[in-house]
C-alpha cells in the first residue's frame, strides 16, 4: 500500500471511526489518569497508586463488584432465556404475531427511570400487587416488596427492559434458519429441546452472544433501577462511583469507573466464551 | 405384510382440498414414485407419510402400525429433502451421526454405520468438511447418507434431484436406486419429472388435483394409461375423441376419429360409444397407405425425427426413424391396433 493510499484510507475513516475512538479514548484516558492521581480537580496532580490500594481494601468495593456482576450476569441470562422461546414462537408469522412482537418490544421505548417508578408503584406497600393479593385472600396483610435484599426487583426490571433487545437480535437469527433444516432435525428424531440445543442455539450463537454482551455491559453498570428499586444494603458500582463523586473524591470515583470498564470488558468476554462453549452443540 | 398402507387419506387446508380419498399400499423393498404436476398433492402426501402434516381423514400404517398421529421424530421414516437440509454448523460426519445419536445408538454402532454409509456413498474423504465446502452432488449424497444411517423402515425422497444439473442428476438417480436396492429399503420418491419416475420406479402413483389417477408399473402407465390425464402426462400422446363404429372381430374394434379410422384391440367392449382414443407418436409407422397427414414442422432429434403433422386441420405428433420427410410433404401412416388405447370419454 502506498503512503498516499494509506493517508486516503485514514482520511476517509477519520470522521466516523476517528470520532468514536477520540471520544472513547478521551474518556478512558481521563478515567485511568484520574484513578492514578492525575487531573485532580481539588489538589495536587501526581502519580499515585494510593487510590487503588485504598479502594481494593474497602469491603464496600468488593461487595459492589459482586453485586454488579450478579445483576449483569443474571439479567443477561434471564433476558436471553426469555427471548429465545418468544423468538422461536414468533419465527413464522401468524394472525396477530406482528402485534405481539410490537407489544413485546414496547419496553425499548420506555425510559428505565419511568419503568422503575411504575414498577415501584405496583409493588409498594399499598401498591396494586399487595391490594390484589389481599383481595384474593392469599395474603392477610400487605408485604414489604420494595428494595428487596436479593434485588429481585432490579432483575425483573432489567429483564423487562432488556428482553426486547435480545428478542430483536434473536428473532432475525432464528428466522434465518430454514424450515427444512428444522424439519430435518425433527425427522432424525430430535424433539423440541434437542432441536433447540443442537440446531437453533448453535446457528444463532453470534446473535445470542451479542445480546448477552450488550445486556451484561448495560446491566453491570446499572444506576437508575438500582437507585429506585434496588436493595438499600447494597450498592452497584455505578452507585458507588456516583457516591464518591458526590463527596468530591474524583480519584476514587475514577478507580470505580475503571474497574467497571474492566469488569464489563472481561465479563462480557467470559460470558461470550462460556455461551459459545455451552451452545455450540459440541457438548453431547 | 405391506410396508406402508394408506387408507382413504384426505387433507384439507381450510376450504382447499389438497388430497382426497387417497389409498395406496407399498410393498417392502419397493420403490414407489409419487408423480404429478405442481400442486397435485404429492408433497402433501409425502409430508403426511413423514408426519409433518396430520390428515383430515384416513389412516397411515407403517409396518402394520397405525402412525397417523405419530409425530415425525417418532416415526420409523427418514426424509431426503429437496434442499438437502444439511446442518450447516456440523461436519459431514456430525451430520451423518445426528440421527443415530438422537436414537441413542451406541458409539460403536454409530461408527460402524458411518463407516459403512460413507464408504458406499464415497464420502470418506469428506467426513471432516462442512456442508458449504461440498458440491451439490456431494451434499445430496450426505443427505442420503444421513437418512441411511437411521436404518429406517421407509426412506422418503422429496424431489432430491431438482437442484442438480442434468448430468449429475443421471448419476445420482442411478446411485439412489443402487443404494435403495443394496439396503433393501422401502422407498417413496416424489418428483414431477416423468422421465425420472419412469426410469427409477417399481411402481408409480400418478396424482392429479389431489386424487390418484393410476397406480401402476412404469411400463403399464406408458403403454396402458387408464385416463386421459395419465396418457397425456406420461410421455407424448396423441389423443382424439372418437366414436366406436363396431366390432371388426373378437376383441378388435373400429373407431372413427377426426383424422381417420383406427382399429383398436380391446378385450372388453367399450363402455360407451363415445370414447377417447390415444396412441404414442412413436407407434406411427410411415408407409404408403393409411392416414394421410401434412408435415407442418420437422425437428431432427438424433435417434428419431419429430414431426408435427396435420390432418383435417387437426395437429398431432408423429415420431419416426426416417429422416426424409420434409416440411410440406404429405405422409401416410398407420398404427398397430395393439398400440391404440381406448380411454373413457369422461376421463
Amino acid at each position: 500500500m502506498t503512503l498516499r493510499r494509506g493517508l486516503l484510507i485514514i482520511g476517509l475513516l477519520t470522521p466516523g471511526l476517528g470520532l468514536i475512538l477520540a471520544l472513547i479514548g478521551t474518556v478512558v484516558y481521563i478515567a485511568v489518569s484520574q484513578s492514578f492521581g492525575f487531573y485532580s480537580l481539588n489538589g495536587i496532580s501526581e502519580f499515585s497508586t494510593e487510590f487503588w490500594s485504598k479502594m481494593v481494601g474497602r469491603k464496600i468495593f468488593k461487595r459492589s463488584i459482586q453485586y454488579s456482576i450478579y445483576i449483569g450476569v443474571l439479567s443477561a441470562i434471564f433476558s436471553v432465556a426469555l427471548a429465545y422461546p418468544l423468538a422461536i414462537w414468533l419465527r413464522k408469522p401468524f394472525a396477530g404475531s406482528n402485534l405481539i412482537g410490537a407489544i413485546l418490544k414496547a419496553p425499548l421505548l420506555v425510559h428505565g427511570l419511568v419503568a422503575a417508578f411504575l414498577f415501584v408503584n405496583v409493588i409498594s406497600y399499598h401498591g396494586i400487587l399487595n391490594q390484589f393479593m389481599q383481595w384474593l385472600g392469599i395474603w392477610s396483610e400487605p408485604r414489604r416488596l420494595q428494595n428487596d435484599p436479593n434485588a429481585y426487583s432490579v432483575l425483573i426490571l432489567q429483564t423487562w427492559k432488556n428482553m426486547p433487545f435480545a428478542l430483536l437480535l434473536l428473532t432475525g437469527a432464528v428466522q434465518s434458519i430454514s424450515d427444512d433444516v428444522l424439519d430435518a432435525a425433527r425427522d432424525l428424531g430430535a424433539g423440541k429441546w434437542d432441536r433447540f440445543r443442537r440446531v437453533i442455539a448453535p446457528l444463532t450463537i453470534s446473535s445470542m452472544q451479542a445480546a448477552m454482551v450488550i445486556i451484561f455491559i448495560g446491566a453491570v453498570a446499572d444506576f437508575s433501577f438500582q437507585v429506585i428499586a434496588g436493595p438499600t444494603n447494597k450498592q452497584s458500582l455505578s452507585q458507588l462511583m456516583v457516591s464518591f463523586k458526590g463527596r468530591g473524591d474524583w480519584h476514587s470515583a475514577a478507580v470505580v469507573g475503571v474497574s467497571l470498564m474492566v469488569i464489563a470488558l472481561v465479563g462480557s468476554a467470559i460470558l461470550a466464551a462460556v455461551a459459545r462453549i455451552i451452545m455450540r452443540g459440541r457438548i453431547k | 405384510m405391506v410396508a406402508i398402507d394408506i387408507e382413504h387419506l384426505s387433507k384439507k387446508f381450510g376450504d382447499f382440498t389438497a388430497l382426497s380419498d387417497v389409498s395406496i399400499d407399498v410393498q417392502p423393498k419397493e420403490f414407489v414414485t409419487l408423480l404429478g404436476p405442481s400442486g397435485c398433492g404429492k408433497t402433501t402426501l409425502l409430508k403426511l407419510i413423514s408426519g409433518f402434516l396430520e390428515p383430515t381423514d384416513g389412516v397411515i400404517k407403517i409396518g402394520g402400525l397405525d402412525v397417523t398421529h405419530v409425530p415425525p421424530e417418532k416415526r420409523d421414516t427418514a426424509l431426503c429433502f429437496q434442499s438437502y437440509a444439511l446442518f450447516p454448523h456440523l461436519t459431514v460426519k456430525e451430520n451423518l451421526e445426528f440421527g443415530p445419536r438422537q436414537k441413542k445408538i451406541s458409539s460403536s454402532e454409530r461408527k460402524a454405520r458411518i463407516d459403512d454409509v460413507s464408504e458406499k456413498l464415497d464420502l470418506t474423504a469428506q467426513l471432516d468438511k462442512l456442508p458449504n465446502q461440498l458440491s451439490g452432488g456431494q451434499q445430496q449424497r450426505v443427505s442420503l447418507g444421513r437418512a441411511l444411517t437411521m436404518r429406517p423402515s421407509v426412506i422418503l425422497f422429496d424431489e432430491p434431484l431438482s437442484n442438480l444439473d442434468a448430468k449429475l442428476r443421471d448419476q445420482v438417480r442411478i446411485e439412489i436406486r443402487r443404494i435403495q436396492k443394496e439396503y433393501g429399503l422401502t422407498a417413496i420418491y416424489v418428483t414431477h419429472d416423468q422421465a425420472e419416475a419412469l426410469s427409477m420406479s417399481d411402481r408409480i402413483v400418478v396424482l392429479n388435483d389431489g386424487r390418484v389417477e393410476q397406480v401402476d408399473s412404469p411400463e403399464r402407465l406408458y403403454y396402458a394409461p387408464k385416463t386421459r390425464f395419465v396418457a397425456d402426462f406420461i410421455g407424448d400422446a396423441n389423443i382424439f375423441p372418437g366414436e366406436v363404429v363396431g366390432a371388426i372381430s373378437n376383441g378388435l374394434w373400429q373407431v372413427e376419429t377426426g383424422i381417420g379410422s383406427f382399429s383398436v384391440t380391446a378385450l372388453e367392449a367399450p363402455k360407451t360409444k363415445s370414447v377417447s382414443l390415444c396412441w404414442r407418436p412413436e407407434s406411427a409407422i410411415i408407409d404408403t397407405s393409411g392416414i394421410k397427414a401434412k408435415v407442418v414442422h420437422r425437428a431432427f432429434q438424433g435417434h428419431f425425427t419429430d414431426l408435427i403433422v396435420e390432418t383435417n386441420e387437426t395437429p398431432y405428433r408423429v415420431q419416426t426413424k426416417r429422416t426424409d420427410a420434409q416440411e410440406g410433404d404429405i405422409i401416410q401412416f398407420s398404427v398397430s391396433p395393439d398400440e391404440v388405447i381406448l380411454l373413457d370419454k369422461d376421463t
